[in-house]
């Protein structure tokens, strides 16, 4: 079979439960850290880049519970699988774990086949969790861009790794985003056409120059003569067939 | 009676021989005799739209003003295949030395006058139009003078704005019976209502026409003639209201 795929942080004082855990999760695939105590493990999974955390219960420093409870009450590990490592005895603790989110428990000493298919269901979990916040996080992309069309700041390109999508997001983001280059790019012409015809005429400068040529004896009698021009030889006489 | 139509704009480049010329086919294509004068003597070349060959070129306007031959002699009919009416060119001398002698010397410009005339007798012509240098010299004034219709063609840029105001105002004080705009090069974008609308209100003068800037317009220039090639475009149609605008509404 195919085997996990992601980093794993185990917090667990037991050095042997440790090293067991880090050999049988690093047979699957993963990637796996370590931390010897609950004020170390709070600290690394703080630091962010897990899937997924076992967390013992009884540890130095902080307990299981605490660091849970601080999990859950940041924003960037709330949603983090953890599955806690319990004594085979400890049902109360397994409660408080659950009711204090962890997602899961693995029973010491832990059989292959329960932790494979623990593991692979938070990592699946945590995947689900991941692609629903890039999801989220493209919706306000999109939503973005539609109030920057509004302002008129819309630029081309800004909506392109939405576009790259192969579903029903990704459509509207290339449709929506090639509308908003439709209107961006007529509005500009509309601008250009405005600053086009805006016929501005310096009076005094024409007026000089149209005096200049008027002021000719040559023009006055043109202008003595037009009428004549237009008549005369040639024009009205019956030369029509 | 000859109508005689002034084609002018302040600057060069901006279609005043692809006006022209396109207004000549249209009317001839309504059954009429239309002259058409290349006045544009120091950079002519509408002969190169009615497919005229410069090596053909030995009489124009030029050898009549030299008092060689009369205006007559230099008009050669260029009527295109399938068009009802008829239509004379006199071309302007494209030879160099040509060019440079009239620059040198100058020229009587009252010849113009008699010229065009005479031309409009002898060949018994509905509608004369004069294809105008740019600018406004004493020969433009005159073929301005002379003109029951002026179409004054500007682009939709600042370069052109006052220009065309100053021509405005010159025929104005000429009292050009019928003065009309045309808007041309318009980029494809431009709303065409809009810039005729603004236009129309910045000269207090009609806006016969907003001709796009437009590619197979520009693929004619080396020999074509736009509402010949393409008679159903809709810059075909434009070139028609502007024909209305200069002669009166068709028959
Ligand atoms: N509406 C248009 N769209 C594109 N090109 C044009 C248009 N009108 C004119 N042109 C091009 O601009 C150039 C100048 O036109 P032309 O009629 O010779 O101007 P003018 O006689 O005023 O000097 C030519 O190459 C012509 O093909
Ligand atoms: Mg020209």
């Amino acid at each position: 079979m195919s085997g996990l795929r992601g980093r794993v942080l185990v917090v667990d004082d037991d050095p042997v439960n440790r090293l067991l855990l880090r050999r049988a999760l690093e047979q699957e695939g993963l990637d796996v850290e370590v931390a010897g105590d609950g004020g170390r493990g709070w600290e690394r999974v703080a630091g962010g880049g897990f899937d997924l955390v076992l967390l013992d219960i009884v540890m130095p420093v902080l307990d299981g519970y605490e660091v849970l409870a601080r999990m859950r009450g940041h924003e960037a590990t709330a949603t983090l699988p953890v599955i806690v490592i319990s004594g085979s005895d400890d049902r109360d603790g397994v409660v408080r774990c659950i009711e204090l989110g962890a997602d899961d428990f693995l029973p010491k000493p832990f059989d292959p086949a329960v932790l494979r298919a623990r593991l692979r269901s938070g990592l699946a979990r945590k995947r689900l969790a991941d692609l629903e916040r890039e999801y989220r996080e493209q919706v306000g992309h999109v939503v973005a861009a539609a109030a920057d069309v509004e302002r008129g700041e819309f630029r081309s390109g800004s909506l392109d790794t939405v576009a790259g999508r192969d579903d029903a997001l990704g459509l509207l983001a290339r449709v929506f985003g090639r509308m908003a280059h439709e209107v961006a790019q007529r509005e500009q012409r509309l601008r250009a056409q405005v600053g086009a015809l805006r016929i501005e005429i310096d009076e005094a400068r024409t007026a000089r120059t149209v005096a200049a040529i008027t002021g000719t004896d040559y023009f006055a009698d043109l202008q003595r003569r037009a009428a004549d021009l237009r008549s005369g030889p040639g024009r009205q006489n019956g030369d029509q067939q | 009676m000859t109508s005689i139509v002034s084609v002018h704009s302040f600057r060069g480049g901006t279609g005043k021989s692809n006006t022209t010329a396109n207004v000549a086919a249209v009317l001839a294509g309504r059954g009429l005799r239309v002259g058409v004068v290349d006045l544009d003597i120091l950079s002519p070349g509408i002969h190169v739209l009615f497919g005229v060959d410069q090596d053909g070129l030995d009489h124009h306007l030029d050898g009549y003003l030299w008092g060689r031959y009369p205006l007559r002699a230099a008009a050669r009919e260029v009527t295109p295949p399938g068009v009802a009416g008829r239509i004379w060119l006199v071309p302007s001398s494209v030879a160099p030395h040509d060019i440079a002698r009239i620059m040198a010397e100058g020229y009587d410009v009252g010849l113009l006058g008699e010229g065009v005339r005479s031309l409009a007798v002898e060949l018994e012509l509905d509608v004369l139009l004069l294809d105008t240098h740019p600018g406004l010299n004493e020969e433009t004034l005159l073929s301005i003078a002379m003109s029951d219709a002026l179409a004054i063609v500007l682009r939709p840029d600042h370069q052109d704005y006052e220009g065309t105001h100053v021509t405005v105002q010159v025929a104005r004080r000429l009292a050009v019976p019928r003065t009309v705009l045309v808007v041309n090069k318009t980029p494809e974008s431009f709303d065409a209502d809009a810039v005729a609308q603004r236009v129309t209100e910045a000269y207090d003068t009609p806006v016969a026409a907003v001709v796009p800037h437009s590619e197979e317009l520009m693929v004619l220039s080396s020999g074509g003639i736009f509402v010949l090639r393409h008679p159903d475009h809709p810059v075909a149609a434009l070139y028609a209201q502007l024909a209305d605008h200069l002669v009166g509404v068709r028959a």
